[in-house]
């Protein structure tokens, strides 16, 4: 794991790329009215710093084999996903008209027809950390400084097969894992706290042996400072559970806990509107 | 004062399973465990993932003697295929190990997802399928066959023989994908009688010929249709037993040839006979038009219970007297 001297990123750079990412969410999914707004906008803010700041990942270097790894265990937020790769320059921004159409392969799931930019395959939930793990052993055996990043949704936490690899995580002194766990509360039935008990999420993965930090998924500066704040000297993983509210950046879609909401053409003009540059 | 029987139980007298590996002169027979061994000296990207199951898989060799290839999974067989994946990923060839049952219906989904899907070079081995399990239900994989033949991408290959097992590792090297392969402990030995061939991907092996009847077998039901057709021959009957390894792919012209000698097709298998190697040939008889008398052995449909090997056999009908049997009657039915 690396432990070069962090660079303070420009917070004014990132929040005018996740406005712009925004808007790319907006756009795509009202386009054919297929995708998911409400986790898009909720998570741009953290696909924005990945991409910006953190991950050490390159267009014009994808199969460095010293890349940090990233992989989207949430495999339907695509949009967001999408969106942030084509502004990284992984592709061009014309290619985001393509998503969710027949023989792109933006598709609504993301899959590994998208040649080089998705590690692994998910979609059926509870299986991105797996598989993450194996990265981060088989790289760590292999004395690759590469980082494996992970992002799942809180809905996930209740998947059995997510707490086997928590477990194996902190046995295997996985410390170049990092899993980022994008805390809406929302998932398809509404409310996760309507449907299970998830909290305290911190203090579980505390008592598995990781070491974890709450933030505000939509403050850049505490973002920064939470993977600033990282322990190298132990060997436990981490974990960064980052609020974040459906919907964010659009007042009238704030808080809306909706998995499948569609945007009609005049409401997604009113929200492109509110995502002018002031 | 005690008396002599109030002495205090010592460990000795326990039995305790012994979890440290014995090589050489004493040591139990571990076919599997040995042929895993040799290649990963040689390969030192072969990494050994186990799901709690060492002694039961054989890794206990490698766990011992190559333990810097050897990651302990714990009772987490979904992790486990996740965890193998990424180690795939990061440029090593995992092999996977738990009961057949475990590891093929408990982790379907990740299977397909994060091995098939991806066409990734990881090996899946199975020990104790079908009800080669006294343990019951729970523990018999008599569907891991459908399942995994199901999957694009995969291979499933089946030995019938403790001498096998050398080979069908070097089957599953050298095919860059997935391979599952279906083992038994203490794997009884085919009659020395009958040359074995080398475990081939996409090749059965004719261990006996004959020109009334052909019965492709796999695994366990390889030794009952070597006996039902030695049988058979006493009733006037050449019965050609062939030894049908290389579940997926097939061999299909194997098939062929046998159908058009015999025109009287058997299969025998230690699995249900629904998604199996019955199921199979009689895919490639149908969609090649070829009209033979044809029969599955097999679980019929049904879930077993715990018993022992020879027990269950001859209740669930997988012995070589149902094999017997279904000859008999497929030949009465063709002259009748």
């Amino acid at each position: 794991m690396t432990t070069k001297k962090r660079n303070i990123p420009s917070f004014e750079h990132l929040i005018d790329k996740a406005r712009i990412i925004r808007k790319h969410v907006i756009q795509m999914v009202s386009q054919h009215g297929q995708g998911y707004i409400q986790q898009g906008l909720g998570a741009a803010d953290l696909f924005t710093y990945l991409y910006f700041h953190e991950l050490n990942l390159s267009p014009q270097k994808l199969d460095n084999p010293q890349r940090d790894r990233f992989i989207l265990s949430t495999a339907h937020n695509t949009a967001v996903f999408y969106a942030t790769l084509a502004e990284a320059g992984f592709f061009e921004t014309e290619k985001l008209q393509q998503y969710c159409m027949d023989e792109s392969t933006l598709e609504i799931n993301a899959s590994e027809r998208l040649d080089g930019l998705v590690e692994c395959t998910c979609g059926s939930l509870g299986q991105g950390l797996s598989v993450a793990c194996g990265l981060a052993l088989g790289l760590k055996k292999a004395n690759n400084p590469a980082r494996i990043f992970v992002m799942l949704g809180d809905g996930e936490l209740e998947e059995g097969q997510l707490w086997e690899a928590v477990l194996f995580a902190a046995a295997h002194n996985l410390k170049n894992l990092i899993m980022l766990i994008d805390l809406n509360y929302m998932q398809v039935e509404g409310d996760v706290r309507c449907v299970t008990k998830i909290d305290p999420v911190d203090k579980k993965f505390e008592a598995f042996g990781w070491q974890q930090q709450i933030v505000d998924g939509h403050d850049f500066e505490q973002i920064f400072s939470a993977f600033s704040k990282l322990d190298n000297s132990g060997n436990a993983p981490t974990a960064i559970i980052a609020q974040t509210i459906p919907g964010k950046g659009i007042d009238f879609l704030e808080g809306q806990k909706s998995h499948n909401m569609i945007l009609p053409t005049a409401v997604a003009a009113k929200a492109l509107q509110q995502l002018e540059k002031k | 004062m005690k008396k002599q029987n109030d002495k205090a139980i010592s460990s000795a007298d326990l039995h305790l399973e012994d979890f440290s590996t014995k090589k050489g002169k004493g040591a139990t027979t571990k076919p599997y465990g040995e042929a895993l061994y040799a290649a990963a000296k040689k390969d030192k990207n072969i990494t050994i993932l186990c799901a709690d199951l060492t002694a039961a898989t054989e890794t206990d060799i490698v766990r011992d003697y190559l333990p810097e290839q050897f990651i302990m999974c714990g009772i987490a067989e979904a992790n486990m295929v996740g965890v193998a994946a990424g180690l795939s990923r990061s440029g090593l060839i995992p092999f996977i190990h738990s009961f057949s049952v475990f590891l093929t219906r408990r982790s379907f989904d990740q299977i397909a997802m994060q091995i098939a899907y991806p066409n990734l070079n990881i090996k899946l081995i199975g020990f104790m399928p079908g009800i080669d399990s006294l343990l019951g239900v729970s523990h018999q994989a008599t569907d891991d066959i459908a399942l995994m033949r199901a999957l694009p991408n995969m291979t499933i290959i089946e030995p019938c023989d403790p001498s096998e097992y050398s080979s069908a590792v070097n089957a599953a090297l050298n095919c860059d994908g997935p391979v599952y392969l279906r083992l038994n402990k203490n794997c009884p030995k085919v009659p020395a009688r009958y040359p074995l061939s080398m475990v081939e991907r996409g090749k059965f092996d004719l261990i006996k010929s004959g020109t009334d009847a052909a019965i492709f077998a796999s695994g366990l039901c390889v030794q009952e249709a070597i006996e039902a057709a030695e049988n058979l021959e006493n009733d006037g009957l050449s019965v050609a037993v062939i030894n049908a390894a290389s579940i997926k792919p097939l061999d299909i012209q194997m098939i062929k040839e046998m159908a058009a000698r015999t025109h009287c097709i058997i299969t025998a298998e230690n699995h249900s006979i629904i998604g199996g190697l019955g199921s199979a040939v009689s895919e490639v008889l149908a969609e090649a038009g070829l009209a033979v008398r044809f029969k599955r052995i097999g679980l019929r449909d049904c879930f077993a219970e715990g018993g022992s090997r020879d027990y269950l056999f001859n209740k669930y009908g997988l012995g070589a007297r149902h094999i017997m049997q279904a000859v008999h009657a497929l030949k009465r039915d063709k002259n009748g």
